[in-house]
C-alpha cells in the first residue's frame, strides 16, 4: 500500500500500453475470427438454415451480453464513484466499444427478417399461427408490437442507446489519459445514473425482442433481468480473464494487484447468486402458476438433451462455482480467478445456448427439441469462437491505438493502492 | 514495588504512536519479537495491520458457513415434515414431499437468516463480546484513541511478558509515551437510577395487560372495538353465500368442467358409471353421447360437485316406473367387477357397508337394519322396507355387478344416490363385498375345505340348538309378561 501511494503514476509508463505479443494478433484474431465464424454458420446448415441462423443468434447474443455487462459495469463505477476499479476500467471501456461491431453483426439477422423464408422470429409467419391454433385477435394484437418495421426500428434505437453511451464514456476516459482533466469524471459521474436507467430499460426490451419473442406467446417480465445477470456476470468474468491475460503479457504487473482479483471474484460470486436468484424466481412463478402457456417454455427447456442442460446450468453454473469461489484462499489467488472466471464464461454459453436452441424447431407441432447432434455443437462453437475472435481482434485494435489503464483518472492512484484487508 | 502496584491488578504495558506507519512499525518489530497476546487501537481501520500483528485469519468465515447450511437443512426438513407428512395438504395440485420450489425461498430466507446470526453472533463469541468495559479506559490519555493517536498493547498473559523488557522494547519503537495498564476500580454496581428507570419500565409495561385483563371479565353494551375491520369481517365470501360477481349468484364455484379427482385420472368411463359404454354406443349412442356428455360437463349444478357419474338410468326411472324398467334392463352393464378381488378389499367393502348401508339393509343384508326396525316399531306410514339383498332378483346372474354398482351410485326408490359420499373405488368394494354376503347365505357345505366340515357342522348345531334354547326363553318370557299384563 504505502509502495504505491507515495509513488506518481507515470503516464507514459509503458504497464499502459498494449504488449506487442498482443497487438501484432489483431489481423490474424480478426481474419481467423471471421473465418471459422462463417464456418460455423456453414456446418449449421447441415440442419437447415433456421438452424444455422440459431447458431449465429446464439454467439451473437453471447457477445451482447458481455459487452452490455462492461458498458453497465463502467457506468456503475461512474455512478458509485468507485476507487477500486479503476485500473481494470479501461478493460471494460475497451470491450464496451465493441457494441459498434455488434450492431454491424446484428444486420444478417435483419437481413433474414428482411428477405428470408423461415426466419428465427415465429411472429414473422402466419404458417405459426396456423399450425399452433393461435386465435386470430390475439395473434393480430401481437404482431401490432412484434413485426419487421417495428422490430428494426426497436434495434436501432437499442443500438443507438448503446454506441452513444459506449462512446460517451470512451471518449472521456482517453481523452483525460491525455489532459487528466477532473471535470471529465465529473461528466461522467453526472450522466451516470440516467445511463444506468436508459442500459436497463434497453437491456430489457432488448432482451424480450430477440430473445423472449423467439417464442412469441410466451411472456415473462422478469426475462430481461434474466439475461441482464448473465450479462453482469459474464463481464465481470471477460475482466478478469484480461486482466489476466494481460499482465501475463507483462502489462500492468504492478497496477492490477491480488486486491483486484480478490474483488472481482466478490463480484463473480455475487452474481452468480444473483444468476440463479433470478432464474430460480422465473421457474418458481411459472411452475406455482402451472399455466399451460407459461410452462410449455420451460417444458420445451425439459426434453431431451435440453433437459440434462438445465441440471447443467443448476449444478455448475450456479452450485459448483458458488461454493469454488466462496473461499478467501480462491480469491486471493488470480490464477485460481482466472480459471473460475473461464469456467463461467463457457457455462455462460450454454446458458445462452439454453436460452435460444430449444426455439430453433418449435414451430412445427410434434417436432421434438433437438440441440442438433454432434455437429450441431462443432457449429455452435465454431460460431460463438469465430465471433469471440473476430471482436478481441478488433478489442486488440483499439487496444493499441489508446492505454490499456485510465492513467489520468484522479482516482487512479486510490486504486493502485486499493487493500482490501 | 510501590502500594499502588499491589492493589491493583497489572493487565498489561501500551505505548503511544502519533502515526500509522510508527504504530506498524511496532506491531512489525513486537511480532518480531514472538509476542502474540497483543492489540492495536487506531482511529480508523488500518490495512495490514493484521499481518503486522502476526493475526492469522479469522476463523469466523466457518461460522455462518455452517449456521447458514444449518438453516438450509432445518427450513427443508421443517417443510417436508409440515407439508408432507404431519398435515399433508393439496396446495395448486403441487406434491406434498417434494414441492422443491415451493420450500425454496423459506429455504433461502432461513438460510441467509442463519448465517447472518452465525456471522454476527459468531463475531461476538471470538471477540468476547459484549465486554463494557476495558481496563485501558483507566488512562485518560487513551481518549484519543478514537481521535489522532494510536496504540500498541501487550497483555500480561503472554508468555514473554516482562514489564521492563516491554517498557524497553516500546522504547525502542520510539513511542513518546508508555504506560501500565491496570485494573479499573470504579463501581461496578449498576447505577441506582438505571435500576430505577429499570423498575419503572417493567411496571408500566404491566399496566396494558392489566387493562386487557380488566376488560376480560368485564361486561360492555358498547359494541366491540375492531381494530383490523377486514380481518373480523373479511370480505372474502363463505360456503353457500351469494354473490353479485357471477351472473349466477352464486359464491361457491362449480367444479370446471371435465375435472378429475386427484387420483383418479386413469378411471374410465365404465369404471365411474358401471356400464359398458363401448356397448352402450353400439346399442344405443344418443345415450352413451348423453352419458359422455354429462360426465365431462356437470348439467344440473346440484350434481356438479358430486365426484360421481350422473344418474343417467335414475333421471329417466324418475319419469316413468315402466320405462326405468325398460332401461335398467336394457342398458348394458359391466358383468364382473372392475377391481381384482382381494381380501382387502372386501375388507374395504365390508366396512364400507357397515358405515352406510347396513343401517338400512342390516349388517347380514337382509333388509332389517336399524332404521328398518325404528320404523316398523313406529309405524311409519312412508316407509317402503328395504330389500333383502338376498333376493334372487339381486343375484349376480340377474342384476349384473355394475347394475349393482349404478343402484348404490344413484340410488333407487326411497333410497338416495351415494356417490357423493362413497367414493369409486369405495363403491366397487362395496359391490364386491356384497356378492360375498350373498355367497354366504347360499354356500352349500362342498364349498368348505373338508378338513372344515366337520368343525362348521359341529358349530352349526351348536348354534342351532343354542337359537332354539333363546327363541325358547324369549317365548316364555314374552307370555310371562302377558299374563301379568293380564292380571294388573
Amino acid at each position: 500500500m504505502s509502495e504505491h501511494s507515495t509513488e506518481a503514476a507515470n503516464p507514459s509508463d509503458s504497464a499502459f500500453k498494449l504488449p506487442a505479443s498482443l497487438s501484432k494478433l489483431a489481423l490474424p484474431l480478426c481474419a481467423c475470427g471471421l473465418i471459422l465464424l462463417l464456418l460455423g454458420w456453414g456446418l449449421g446448415n447441415y440442419h437447415g438454415g433456421r438452424y444455422a441462423m440459431s447458431v449465429y443468434l446464439t454467439s451473437f447474443i453471447y457477445c451482447l451480453t458481455i459487452t452490455l455487462g462492461c458498458l453497465y459495469f463502467v457506468v456503475i463505477q461512474h455512478l458509485c464513484r468507485a476507487g477500486w476499479s479503476v485500473v481494470v476500467r479501461r478493460i471494460a471501456e475497451l470491450i464496451m466499444v465493441m457494441i459498434v461491431p455488434l450492431a454491424i453483426l446484428f444486420l444478417p439477422i435483419m437481413v433474414t427478417l428482411w428477405f428470408g423464408e423461415g426466419t428465427l422470429y415465429h411472429w414473422d409467419s402466419s404458417e405459426y399461427q396456423a399450425a399452433n391454433h393461435i386465435d386470430a385477435e390475439v395473434w393480430e394484437t401481437k404482431s401490432r408490437f412484434l413485426n419487421a418495421g417495428w422490430f428494426f426500428f426497436r434495434a436501432v434505437i437499442y443500438f443507438s442507446i448503446w454506441a452513444g453511451l459506449a462512446s460517451f464514456y470512451f471518449r472521456g476516459s482517453v481523452r483525460q489519459d491525455e489532459t487528466g482533466d477532473k471535470s471529465i469524471t465529473d461528466q461522467m459521474q453526472y450522466w451516470s445514473g440516467p445511463a444506468a436507467m436508459l442500459l436497463a430499460l434497453s437491456i430489457s426490451f432488448a432482451a424480450f425482442d430477440w430473445v423472449m419473442s423467439l417464442a412469441p406467446m410466451w411472456f415473462s417480465t422478469m426475462f430481461g433481468v434474466y439475461l441482464f445477470a448473465g450479462s453482469m456476470l459474464s463481464a465481470h468474468c471477460m475482466i478478469t480473464v484480461v486482466a489476466f491475460i494481460l499482465q501475463k503479457n507483462g502489462a500492468m504487473r504492478d497496477e492490477v494487484t491480488v486486491e483486484h482479483y480478490h474483488d472481482l471474484a466478490k463480484y463473480i460470486f455475487g452474481f452468480l447468486l444473483f444468476w440463479i436468484y433470478i432464474a430460480f424466481s422465473q421457474y418458481m412463478l411459472i411452475w406455482y402458476g402451472n399455466i399451460p402457456e407459461e410452462t410449455e417454455w420451460i417444458y420445451r427447456r425439459q426434453l431431451g438433451s435440453f433437459g440434462v442442460l438445465g441440471l447443467i446450468l443448476i449444478f455448475f453454473h450456479w452450485m459448483l462455482p458458488f461454493l469454488g469461489t466462496m473461499s478467501l484462499y480462491v480469491r486471493r489467488r488470480p490464477t485460481l480467478v482466472f480459471g473460475w472466471a473461464v469456467y463461467v464464461l463457457v457455462l455462460h454459453y450454454i446458458d445462452v445456448f439454453w436460452l435460444i436452441m430449444p426455439e430453433t424447431h418449435s414451430g412445427t407441432p410434434g417436432a421434438v427439441a433437438n440441440a442438433g447432434g454432434v455437429i450441431g455443437v462443432i457449429a455452435s462453437v465454431l460460431c460463438v469462437l469465430g465471433m469471440l475472435g473476430l471482436l478481441a481482434g478488433v478489442v486488440l485494435r483499439v487496444a493499441d491505438q489508446t492505454k490499456i489503464a485510465p492513467a489520468g483518472d484522479p482516482r487512479f492512484r486510490e486504486s493502485l493502492a486499493f487493500e482490501n484487508i | 514495588m510501590s502500594d499502588d502496584s499491589n492493589e491493583k491488578k497489572v493487565h498489561g504495558l501500551f505505548a503511544e504512536y502519533d502515526s500509522v506507519d510508527s504504530l506498524l512499525a511496532a506491531c512489525r518489530r513486537v511480532r518480531d519479537a514472538g509476542y502474540t497476546k497483543t492489540d492495536a487501537f487506531a482511529p480508523f481501520a488500518v490495512h495490514g495491520i493484521d499481518t503486522a500483528l502476526g493475526i492469522k485469519p479469522s476463523k469466523l468465515p466457518y461460522i455462518p458457513l455452517v449456521a447458514g447450511l444449518t438453516g438450509t437443512g432445518i427450513a427443508m426438513l421443517m417443510q417436508i415434515w409440515m407439508n408432507g407428512i404431519n398435515y399433508p395438504y393439496i396446495i395448486s395440485g403441487k406434491p406434498y414431499v417434494l414441492s422443491i420450489p415451493a420450500f425454496m425461498p423459506v429455504a433461502f430466507e432461513v438460510t441467509v437468516l442463519l448465517a447472518s446470526f452465525g456471522a454476527f453472533f459468531g463475531m461476538w463469541a471470538l471477540n468476547g463480546l459484549p465486554r463494557f468495559s476495558n481496563p485501558m479506559f483507566t488512562d485518560p490519555r487513551f481518549d484519543r484513541a478514537t481521535d489522532d493517536r494510536f496504540f500498541l498493547f501487550i497483555d500480561a498473559k503472554d508468555q514473554r511478558f516482562d514489564a521492563e523488557g516491554v517498557r524497553q522494547l516500546f522504547a525502542d519503537t520510539g513511542s513518546q509515551y508508555i504506560n501500565t495498564v491496570v485494573e479499573d476500580d470504579t463501581p461496578k454496581q449498576i447505577p441506582r437510577f438505571l435500576l430505577i428507570v429499570w423498575a419503572l419500565l417493567v411496571g408500566f409495561s404491566i399496566i396494558p395487560a392489566l387493562i386487557v385483563a380488566k376488560m376480560r371479565v368485564t361486561n360492555s353494551d358498547k359494541p366491540r372495538f375492531h381494530i383490523f375491520m377486514d380481518m373480523d369481517f373479511s370480505p372474502a365470501r363463505d360456503a353457500q353465500q351469494t354473490t353479485s360477481l357471477f351472473a349466477d349468484n352464486r359464491a361457491m364455484r362449480p367444479d370446471v368442467p371435465g375435472t378429475v379427482a386427484r387420483g383418479q385420472l386413469g378411471d374410465g368411463l365404465d369404471y365411474l358409471t358401471g356400464i359398458n359404454v363401448d356397448e352402450l354406443s353400439r346399442m344405443d349412442s344418443p345415450r352413451a353421447e348423453q352419458l359422455v356428455r354429462t360426465f365431462l360437463k356437470p348439467q344440473d349444478d346440484d350434481e356438479a360437485d358430486a365426484a360421481g357419474p350422473p344418474a343417467a338410468p335414475s333421471a329417466e326411472q324418475a319419469a316413468s316406473a315402466d320405462q326405468t324398467a325398460s332401461v335398467m334392463d336394457t342398458t348394458p352393464w359391466l358383468k364382473e367387477n372392475p377391481l381384482e378381488i382381494t381380501a382387502d378389499l372386501l375388507d374395504k367393502g365390508q366396512e364400507q357397508f357397515n358405515i352406510y348401508c347396513a343401517v338400512c339393509h342390516g349388517r347380514n343384508g337382509k333388509g332389517n337394519g336399524l332404521v328398518n326396525q325404528r320404523a316398523q316399531q313406529i309405524l311409519a306410514q312412508q316407509w317402503i322396507p328395504p330389500a333383502s339383498l338376498h333376493q334372487d332378483i339381486l343375484q349376480q346372474d340377474k342384476y349384473p355387478d355394475g347394475k349393482l354398482f349404478s343402484t348404490i351410485s344413484n340410488g333407487i326408490r326411497k333410497m338416495p344416490g351415494y356417490s357423493g359420499q362413497i367414493k369409486t373405488r369405495d363403491r366397487w368394494a362395496i359391490v364386491a363385498y356384497v356378492r360375498a354376503l350373498q355367497q354366504s347365505r347360499r354356500a352349500s357345505i362342498d364349498l368348505i375345505p373338508a378338513d372344515k366340515r366337520e368343525e362348521i357342522t359341529q358349530l352349526k348345531t351348536e348354534i342351532d340348538k343354542k337359537l332354539a334354547e333363546q327363541a325358547e326363553a324369549e317365548r316364555k318370557k314374552q307370555e310371562e309378561g302377558e299374563q301379568q299384563a293380564a292380571k294388573s
